[in-house]
Parts: structure tokens; sequence; C-alpha cells
């Protein structure tokens, strides 16, 4: 009996083995001894099996992350180093399917279809964790910009999966460094910063300075 | 720390004023950014302390070397790593610096700003496949103190009190170009010329890249240990190889007093001697049995012990002494080899303190300087035992190394790289023995000599 699990390994088999997609789900599913009813049971398309397997990868991070020990004593910052560490160390035991999968989408702005159940997770995994800052007080809370912190987020992760691709260094010891350093800079953007302070000084003497009557506004 | 008497191996926080860092620049760009802002800032000390200087014409430069050694220890603090490593280096040399620098660059060997807990975890699952709390029975993700390349957490392992020490990952990268980023300011610092601070640095680098081997720091560890244990009240931790890796070194944390601390509760002239004498052996022991050195003798890397023993816990920085080196440099410290003129001349050629090229009055000018300054360096050798609460010996020291700066013949590169560490070893124990108040005898260990050429 088939399995969402086993379809996914037997297509990370099948397309690391062969170097690209089964030419049908008929074929794929005769080589797998299950019924094409079967595999429709569990997946739409071959599409919808690597969205699946990308999806498994952040949600078997969140799991392993939110049950370490020092998972309830973290700020929004060290949880979103904990899920960018975790993740790239459970993608390297998959580091080919990934290269593969990868590397066939075509490149551009927009979120290649495979990361969107992923983008999902990760947008809420963001969400909460960003929520949880500004309220802790941790992160800024700033009209209109707050909302896109979780954008900065995915860019962010977007950077270092494509960083950790091209990474030769041992042990990826480059990665690590560019996730302590990006995801820090990252939220130290979102931390109260001398340029809220600036806009808020600014806002201060447009309401109270007069410039507005001596500009002639 | 509430507990004084518990401190961490590598440091304390009470000084831990320091803000905790969230982001370390991370390219060579801003890096050298950093370095610019701080150059900005002394240029700043400068106008400051010079228009300062028009209303009271009396004032000295130490309101301004404090006011630049503030600015440099803060930015090579956020750069951490080796900068943070040169700083360390630095400030041992008490002879070649101004009081202010060394007392700003005497707290960078205690404190360094953390790195993020999931960075922790992610070493240790890199290495070891496991969380630090399926490891240990107790982990301490918030680590206790910096040790200037990785820092140290607190760990309890089958009712055993453990010191873990994590490295920053990618620190053997970028030691290279933050070397090349203090050169500029060792050299306005150091007042050495640029060739001679090249041998400087390429022996450091050397060294400091030794240093980032964390498997090589056990195993050396281990031997040293166990060659020196048949030293008196000198006291090692137990290293377990089985918890230790490439960026990660497990060892039984070992409670006590750093030096200031130590001797902030006015020890008896006794338990100073004590733990005077140990330091002693320890070196002289390494330096003449082993022809090997712990060549970090900077204070946060001892531990006095409640029972009056040294604790040693930093093996990362080893200087081996070749036989070409070692025979020359100590059989010059018996009199009997100094006072014979000829064959002293022949040691000082060896080791390159005298070139082949130097003209007879260079000869016998270097002669006397280097005569002069082996005589001091040997002073303690001389006799069986040697009171290094002496500041006069210290004094004298501290006027000939000025008097060298002053000449212009030392503006050229003399004596090989070898000096470097040795000096600093040794000028380190005695900067320490000298804090210590310590009478120590000298005839434990004795250097090995040759007389003759």
């Amino acid at each position: 009996m088939a399995t969402t699990e086993s379809i996914q390994n037997a297509y990370i088999d099948f397309v690391l083995t062969e170097g690209m997609q089964p030419k049908s789900v008929y074929i794929f599913a005769k080589q797998n001894e299950m019924t094409e009813a079967e595999f429709y049971q569990f997946y739409g398309s071959f599409e919808a099996v690597e969205q699946s397997i990308w999806a498994d990868f952040a949600r078997k991070t969140l799991t392993e992350i939110r049950t370490q020990e020092v998972w309830g004593g973290y700020t929004a910052r060290e949880k979103a180093l904990s899920f960018f560490y975790g993740f790239f160390e459970l993608l390297k035991g998959s580091r080919s399917f990934a290269v593969y999968s990868i590397n066939k989408q075509p490149k551009g702005f927009s979120t290649p279809k495979v990361f969107e159940q992923l983008k999902a997770i990760y947008e809420n995994f963001a969400d909460e964790i960003l929520k949880e800052g500004i309220e802790t007080s941790e992160l800024n809370d700033r009209k209109f910009f707050s909302k896109r912190y979780k954008d900065a987020l995915w860019i962010q992760f977007v950077f270092v999966l494509n960083f950790w691709i091209n990474d030769n260094s041992t042990g990826f010891e480059k990665t690590d460094e560019a996730i302590e350093k990006g995801v820090n800079v990252t939220f130290d953007l979102f931390q109260r910063s001398p340029i809220d302070n600036l806009l808020e000084y600014g806002k201060f003497l447009v309401q109270n300075g007069g410039i507005k009557d001596r500009m002639g506004f | 720390m509430a507990d004084d008497n518990k401190v961490a191996p590598t440091g304390n926080d009470s000084e831990g004023v320091q803000k905790e860092q969230n982001s370390i620049p991370t390219t060579k760009a801003q890096r050298s950014a950093k370095f610019i802002t701080t150059g900005v800032k002394i240029g700043g000390n400068y106008i400051k302390h010079y228009s300062k200087k028009l209303f009271n014409p009396d004032l000295d430069r130490s309101e301004l070397n404090e006011d630049n050694a503030a600015d440099i220890y803060q930015s090579l603090s956020e750069l951490k790593g080796s900068a943070l490593k040169v700083a360390q280096m630095l400030s041992m040399d008490k002879n070649l610096l101004p009081q202010a620098y060394v007392d700003k660059f005497t707290q960078s060997q205690y404190n360094a700003p953390p790195l993020s807990g999931p960075l922790i975890v992610q070493t240790f699952k890199k290495y070891f496949g496991k969380n630090p709390d399926q490891i240990f029975d107790k982990f301490n993700i918030r680590s206790t103190n910096a040790a200037s390349i990785g820092q140290v957490h607190e760990a309890e392992l089958d009712g055993k009190k453990l010191a873990i020490k994590i490295q920053y990952p990618g620190v053997g990268d970028s030691i290279s170009s933050d070397l090349k980023l203090v050169k500029p300011f060792a050299f306005r610092m150091l007042g050495m010329s640029e060739k001679e601070l090249d041998i400087y640095m390429r022996e450091v680098e050397e060294r400091l890249l030794e240093e980032t081997d964390y498997e090589l720091e056990v195993r050396r560890s281990i031997e040293f240990s166990t060659a020196c244990s048949v030293l008196e009240h000198v006291v090692f931790p137990k290293y377990y190889p089985e918890l230790s890796s490439k960026r990660i070194i497990t060892m039984d944390w070992l409670d006590g007093q750093h030096l200031r601390e130590f001797l902030a509760t006015k020890p008896s002239q006794e338990l100073r001697n004590q733990i005077g004498q140990a330091l002693w052996d320890f070196y002289n022991f390494q330096q003449h049995e082993l022809r090997a050195v712990h060549a970090d003798p900077h204070p946060g890397n001892f531990m006095i012990t409640p029972e009056g023993n040294l604790g040693v816990i930093d093996f990362g920085c080893i200087k081996e002494m070749p036989e070409d080196f070692y025979y020359p440099f100590f059989s010059l410290t018996s009199t009997n080899l100094l006072d014979n003129k000829e064959e002293t001349i022949k040691a000082f050629r060896l080791l390159d303190m005298i070139h082949q090229n130097d003209t007879p009055a260079q000869i016998e000018f270097f002669y006397t300087q280097y005569k002069e300054m082996i005589e001091l360096f040997a002073m303690p050798y001389i006799n069986d035992h040697f009171d290094f609460s002496e500041t006069a010996f210290f004094d004298k020291l501290y006027k000939f190394g000025e008097r060298l700066k002053k000449m212009p013949e030392f503006k050229q590169a003399r004596g090989v790289k070898h000096f470097i560490y040795v000096n600093r070893t040794n000028f380190g124990l005695y900067n320490i023995l000298h804090e210590l108040k310590a009478e120590v005898k000298t005839d434990t260990y004795k250097p090995h000599v040759v007389l003759e050429y």
C-alpha cells in the first residue's frame, strides 16, 4: 500500500537516477507497483509531489526545533535562526534532490511553483514569531512596514537557499555564516533603530516646529 | 555572578556591561568600515586633545591615549575573532604599549560579545548529530565567556561540571584578512618598521591558524597536561576527545579565580609565592625539557583554584623551539658564555641579531645593546631565586625597551622570528610574576647550555 512518504521517496529516487521527471504517472505507478488511481489518491501531479517534499522539509524542521529544550527561551530572532539552521541541516540529507529541484526552476522573481506550500508554512511560522517579537517589543511595530517583515524573511530564506546550493565549503560552514550574519542583519532592521527616532523627530518638528507655516505649506 | 569563587575558565561576566552584540561585521568591506570609523574617532580624539591643550599646556597624553585605546578596543571587540586575538596579544607587551592601551586591551582578555544560541545548537548537530541537551544532562545555551575565537558554555554530564568551548564558523578564513586590517594600527601603535612587522605578522598568522584547529588543541592539551603532571601545584582540566571536534572542545570545568580576582582577595605572600613558583616551573619545564611552550601567558588562560593550585586552561597556542634557536639563545643566559665576547657574537650571528654584512662598528654597537638585553632577560636565572616584586628590574626592562625604540638602528628587523613568541612568553611570564609579587626559586628547571660554537 502506497503512502505519501513512499511516493515521495520513489519519486526522489526516480528523478535522481534518471535525471528527469517520469514520462507519465502511468509509468511511475507501474514501476512502483501501484495503480494510477492510487497515486492520484495522494497527489494530483508530479509537481504536487515535489511541492509536498519541500513542504515536509519545513514541517519536519519545525517539529524538530520546537522539541528542543531551549525553544521556549528563544527570542524571535533566535527562533528564526533556529529554523534556518535546522532546515539546512535537514536538507543536507537530500542535497541532490534539492539541487535537482532548484536548478530546474526558471530564473525569475516570482516564487517557483514547487515552493508554494513551503512558502505558506514558512510565512505562517514567520508571522507567528514576528507577532511574538512585536508583542514583547523585541521588534519595532512600524506602520505599513511591519506587515512586510515576513517578506523580508522570505527573501532572506531564498537567498540562503541559493547560497547553499553553490556552497562548496566543508560541512557548508559558509552557509552557517551566511545564516548567522544574514538573519541577524534582517532582524537588526526590524528592531528600533536611529532611523525610527529620526523619523519621529521629523514628525514632531513638522507638527510643533512651525515648519509648515514657514515653508508656506 | 554572585559567587566569585565559581567563575568560568576563561573569564567572568562581572565586567559585562558590554551590550550584547547582535550582528558581527561580515564582509571585509564592513570590517574595514569598522576600522575606518575607529580611525575617524581617533582623529577626533586628537582634535579634542589639542584643543584642550591650547588652554592647558600641561595636559599630558595619557587622557588622549586612554580615549584612543577605548575606541580601538571597542572596534576590535565588535570585530571578534582574530582581530581580538591581536588585541590580546598586544596587551601582553606592556613594555611596548602605554599603560592606557594595556588597561583597555586587558579587558579583551575577559570579554567579547556572544554568538547566537541556535548556532551553538547547529554546531553540535553538525559534529555529533545531536542537540547539546541530548548529549549533556544540562547545557547552558547562554555562554559564560568569550574565548576570542569562540565562547565557553557550562554543561553537566553524569554529575560532572564541564566547560564547552565552541568556535565561531569561518574564523580561519577571516584571520588573514583581519591581520591585514590590523596592520596599519599595529604599525602605528608599535612604531615598528614595515619589514619587521611583516615577519611578526606571518609568524602570528601561523600561530593563529593553529589555534583554530580544536582537534589539534585537544591533542596538545592532553600531551602537555600529561607531560606536565610531574609539576607541583599545577593542575589541568581533563579533556574529552570523544566529546570534542574540529570546533568544539569539552573539558572539565575548573573552579577558581582569575589572577585579578585572586589578587583582589589579598592573598598571603606564601600563597602568591606558591602560585608564582607553579607558573615558573610550568613555563621553564616546557621550555627546557619539552622544547615547546604554551606561548599565550595572558592572565585569562589561568585559574587559581580554591586549593591554591594553578589551573591551566588553554593550549591553543604552542611555540615549538628548534634546536638552532634554543641552544644559541638560552646558552646566552649563562654568564660563562656572555663573558666570552667572541662566542657571544657567534651566537648573535646564529640568531640573526648581527647580520652578515654589518660593519665592525655596527657589530660593536649591536653586541653592546643585545648583551645588555640578554643580561636583563637572564637576571632571574643568575641566582637560584628571584624576587619578581622588585620594581627596579621592571623599570630597567621598560627603560631599556624605550631606549631601543628611539634608536634608529632598531627600526630595522633583527633577530629570528622565533623571538616573537619566545619573548612574548617569557616577558609575559615575568609580568604575571611581577603582578603576583612572587618570590620564585629559579633553579628548578634550568636552561641547557652549550658553551662554545
